[in-house]
Formats: C-alpha cells, sequence, structure tokens
C-alpha cells in the first residue's frame, strides 16, 4: 500500500527555505531604505503566519490579534526603557507576554463559536485599548518613547529568525496527528469531540501559539518605530491586515500567508507616499472580490485550476 | 474482562422541558441492546448524556465502575465509548481513510503514528464494505455511504461500547437488509456493545438482544423484543401513536 510520505518537507518548505536563506544571505549588502521595507515585509508576515495559526488552521476568525501585536509592542517597551534590556531580550518579553494574554483571553473566548468568537475578540480589542490608557507605568496614555541606536540588520536577524521558526512550526503542526486534530475541528467541532479530540485544549494551543508570534512581531514593530504608543499600537486596522494578508493570500495554507503579506503590504507602502488612506479602500475591495470569487485564496485557486500543483503549493 | 456501562436513574432538563426521566439501563461488552421510542422521547439526548455530549441534571453513568457522567465527551471516547450522529458528520475535505484514521489517532486506540493509522482506517472501511471508497473525499459520498463512514469512524475509535444514532434510518428495504446483515457481521467480528437507537422498527427487533422502550423520557418497558412488541403499554405508546400518523 503506497502512502504519502506525510513527513516530507515538500518543495513549498523547501521554497520557502531557499527565500529566507537568500534573504539573510544578502541582508548585508542591501541598502538601508530597502532593508526597512523588508523589516516591515517580515513584521506583516509574522503577524500574518499567527492569525493563520488560530484563523486559518482551526477556522476560529480572531479581529483580535492587534491585542497581542500592542502588548507586545509595550512589553518591549518597557523591557528596554525601563528594564534597561537589551531590544532582542526585548522582543523576547514581547513574545512571552503574547503567549500569557493568549492563554488567558482564549481560555474564556474560544468557547465561544462562530461569530461570537469574533465578538469577544473585537470586544477584547477595544477593551484593551482603555485599560493600556489607564496604566501609570505603561506612558500614563502617552505611550512610551525609546531611546535605541537605529540597528536595522539586527532588527533584520530578529524577525527573520523568528519568521523562520513560525513557518517551521506552522509545517510541523499541519503534519501529521495534531494537524488532523485540528482539520477535524475546523471541518466540525462536535465530531471531533466525539471520536476523541480534545478540541479545546488543541484550539488553546493554537490560540497560545498564535499569540507568542503576534506578540513577538509587535515587540520588533516598536523596536522599529523606537517606542508604543496606545492609538498606534491599538490600531484595529492591524487586525483587519492580518485578516486581509491570510484570505488573500490563502486560508489555512503554508506560502498563502508570505503571499497575502506581499500583497498587502507593498502597496500599502507606495500608497503610504501617494494617498493616504487609499490603501484601506483598496485592501477592503480587494477582500470582498476574493471572498466573492476566489474564496480560496491566491494558493487554494492555484490548487484548484492547476491539478499539478497540488502536489507542491502547500 | 468485559466492562459494563451502567446507566441509572437519569435525568435531562432543558429549562422547563424534561428531556429525560429517570432511566436505567445496563448495557455490557458484547450485548446488543435496542433503544426505542417516538419521536422526541429522549433517544438522542440520552446517547448525548452516555457520550459526554451533554451532561445529566440528576443520576449516575458509570463505565468499568468509573464514574463518567461529568466527563467531556473526548474523555469518554478515550475510555471506550463512542456515538455516531442521527445526521451524519464526516470531515467533508478529507477522505473517508483520513476520517477514520482521525478515529484511529484520538479515539482510545491512540494510534499516534499516522502512517498506521491509515492502515487500520483501511482495514476498518474495507470491514464496513467501503473498501471501494477509501480514498474519495467524503463530501462525495452519499447519505447511505455517509452513514457507514460514521459507522466505520466509530469502529475506528476502538471503542468497545457503540452508541448508533439512527443508523439503519432512511434505507430502501434492500439496503436495509444488508445494512442489518452488515451490521450482526461486524458485531461478531468485533465483539463490541451497542446501543441502537432506531426508529426502524424491524432493524431493532433484529439486531438487539434486548429492547428498552422510552416516551415522553421515561422507560415504559423492556424485555427481549418479543415481549417488547407484545406489551401494551408500548402498542399504545409507540405503535399506536404510528399507526394515528399513519392513518392521518
Amino acid at each position: 500500500m503506497k502512502l504519502p510520505a506525510f513527513r516530507s518537507p515538500g518543495p513549498t518548505l523547501w521554497g520557502l527555505g531557499v527565500f529566507l536563506i537568500i534573504l539573510a544571505v544578502s541582508a548585508p549588502w542591501i541598502p538601508v531604505f530597502l532593508l526597512t521595507l523588508f523589516i516591515g515585509l517580515l513584521i506583516s508576515a509574522t503577524l500574518a503566519y499567527s492569525l493563520n495559526l488560530i484563523t486559518g488552521l482551526t477556522g476560529y476568525v480572531s479581529f483580535g490579534h492587534v491585542v497581542f501585536m500592542a502588548f507586545g509592542g509595550y512589553a518591549l517597551a518597557f523591557g528596554v526603557g525601563t528594564l534597561k534590556l537589551p531590544p532582542v531580550a526585548g522582543v523576547g518579553l514581547a513574545a512571552l507576554v503574547g503567549l500569557a494574554l493568549a492563554l488567558g483571553i482564549g481560555a474564556v473566548t474560544l468557547r465561544f463559536r462562530g461569530v461570537f468568537f469574533a465578538i469577544a475578540t473585537l470586544v477584547v480589542a477595544v477593551a484593551a485599548l482603555y485599560i493600556v490608557l489607564e496604566i501609570t507605568e505603561l506612558g500614563d496614555g502617552q505611550g512610551i518613547t525609546l531611546n535605541v541606536g537605529f540597528e536595522p540588520l539586527s532588527m533584520f536577524y530578529t524577525i527573520w529568525g523568528i519568521l523562520a521558526i513560525e513557518i517551521g512550526l506552522t509545517f510541523w503542526i499541519t503534519r501529521g496527528r495534531i494537524g488532523y486534530g485540528i482539520r477535524s475541528i475546523k471541518s466540525d467541532e462536535d465530531a471531533a469531540n466525539t471520536l476523541g479530540i480534545n478540541a479545546a485544549r488543541l484550539k488553546l494551543f493554537a490560540y497560545a501559539l498564535s499569540g507568542l508570534f503576534a506578540g513577538a512581531a509587535g515587540g520588533v514593530y516598536a523596536w522599529n518605530v523606537s517606542g508604543a504608543f496606545p492609538y498606534d499600537a491599538f490600531n484595529l486596522v492591524f487586525s483587519l491586515r492580518m485578516l486581509a494578508m491570510i484570505v488573500i493570500g490563502g486560508m489555512g495554507t503554508l506560502l498563502g500567508p508570505l503571499l497575502g503579506a506581499i500583497a498587502v503590504y507593498i502597496p500599502s507602502q507606495i500608497f503610504l507616499t501617494v494617498l493616504i488612506g487609499f490603501e484601506y479602500i483598496i485592501i477592503g475591495l480587494v477582500v470582498v472580490v476574493i471572498a466573492l470569487f476566489v474564496p480560496e485564496g491566491i494558493v487554494g485557486t492555484l490548487r484548484k485550476y492547476i491539478p499539478e500543483l497540488r502536489g507542491i503549493l502547500e | 474482562m468485559t466492562r459494563v456501562l451502567e446507566v441509572s436513574q437519569v435525568h435531562k432538563y432543558f429549562g422547563g422541558v424534561r428531556a429525560v426521566e429517570g432511566v436505567s439501563l445496563t448495557l455490557e461488552e458484547g450485548r446488543v441492546i435496542g433503544l426505542i421510542g417516538p419521536n422526541g422521547s429522549g433517544k438522542s439526548t440520552l446517547c448525548n448524556l452516555i457520550a459526554g455530549v451533554e451532561k445529566p441534571t440528576k443520576g449516575t453513568i458509570t463505565f468499568a465502575g468509573q464514574r463518567i457522567d461529568r466527563w467531556p465527551a473526548h474523555r469518554v471516547v478515550e475510555q471506550g465509548i463512542a456515538k455516531t450522529h442521527q445526521i451524519p458528520k464526516p470531515f467533508l475535505a478529507m477522505t473517508c481513510r483520513e476520517n477514520v484514521a482521525v478515529a484511529a489517532m484520538f479515539g482510545s486506540n491512540k494510534q499516534k503514528d499516522l502512517p498506521e493509522a491509515l492502515e487500520t482506517a483501511g482495514r476498518v472501511l474495507a470491514l464496513v464494505g467501503l473498501e471501494a471508497k477509501v480514498d474519495v473525499i467524503s463530501s462525495n459520498l452519499t447519505v447511505q455511504e455517509r452513514k457507514r463512514l460514521e459507522f466505520a469512524r466509530v469502529l475506528g475509535t476502538g471503542a468497545r461500547i457503540l452508541l448508533l444514532d439512527e443508523i439503519f434510518a432512511g434505507l430502501s428495504p434492500e439496503e436495509l437488509r444488508d445494512a442489518i446483515a452488515l451490521f450482526v457481521k461486524v458485531q461478531g467480528e468485533v465483539g463490541f456493545g451497542a446501543l441502537v437507537v432506531e426508529h426502524v422498527m424491524r432493524a431493532v427487533l433484529t439486531v438487539s438482544e434486548h429492547v428498552v422502550v422510552i416516551e415522553e423520557g421515561m422507560k415504559i418497558a423492556e424485555g427481549t423484543p418479543r415481549e417488547v412488541v407484545e406489551n401494551d403499554a408500548v402498542i399504545e405508546a409507540y405503535l399506536g401513536v404510528e399507526a394515528t400518523h399513519a392513518s392521518t
């Protein structure tokens, strides 16, 4: 009997690996303005893969991911500003804060399903801003400004490493037993439970990992903008961008979040210099068009219409 | 050692609705019990209570001497009790083999190795006569095939007690005959215990050695199939209702 080799890396992972290695090797020679663009892109990709872990894999749509990112940013700002940690350690702190928050928030919100979960995460996101505004240690509503040197290369390699680990974990999770468990939950949670899957635990696992990476990405973001400021950090647009990225790229896939991040981030940088705000109209239109005509996103659609790609694209 | 499922004086209220009121039954591995009753009599609710999908308001459920009535559903399955869904709920994007492999990996078998679980799945699918559909995506199955897949999945969990919610419903007389023969054959081979919840009298009476009848959440009769069909309360409550429906 011929069984597919489930643990073999496959062309998609190889491709992603080659892409990341080329980036890493050439980074020292990339001009600074391009390097900062790449840093922004990698932060976006990390956020997209983060949301992919929960929304893409389990089907639980979260509007609240900005919370992990924002608190990650505050954790870095507090760690570097107040505790005098080196920025990389601050990113580690940001990841831990994201993880802890996701465990706490997930333990409650993941009891809701479908649209109720989505609403609960949205409520958490709105409430979180007003909580932070009240905390004296976190800048008393003014935010925290950091005075760190501009080190694009160490910033680049930090976010690069986070993304590489995240892609590796996504691959590992989607294969084998856990992957089947998570896909079962996405397909039919009641049926999953009655076949012995501890859906509550698996969902929390995916959500916690998701929070960890969103927190780390938020840490690097704060490092990049030299501080954490409430109305910027908690801007719901971050949540919507993350959703747009995975919808455009292909939910639950291995390559989709990166494609989505490129598709959303690059134009957003161009629009930044041309017509501020125009970006959202375009993203909104693109998401509507995708949802209506190619709901599987770039990766899913390619797989659907080009059968030869099925074994290659994940 | 054969393990015994013991349901005693179980009640389930949904607000003011008394879905199950004081039902008791005993089922051991290797035996087949039928559970019949009119629509809305609480059969499915009772199944859900045993499977851990719902928690009883009152009463206890034990399996192999352990109280299981407060356990979450996945834990009940791990201990060896699995239920089918009245409306089949296959994982639509997966093949039949993958559907059953999920059961093998997470049920009481806990086959953590994926290739091994996929092989088990192949064997189980052959057992229920779905060998031709092994690599078919389950969304392409007919309703009857979905019911068989549902049966294959509970078998795949390795459960020793199966709660089978209307797996014989909606079949043509010919399909029903085949399904009954298949059930008897598989039960003989695997030796599981089963609670067969059914509307179709012929199926229940053929496959079960003992039948429990409930009406409005209460047990009104039990005994061998013959005793039950001759019981006046049953004829009035169950068959009577059916007959009235048939004539209108």
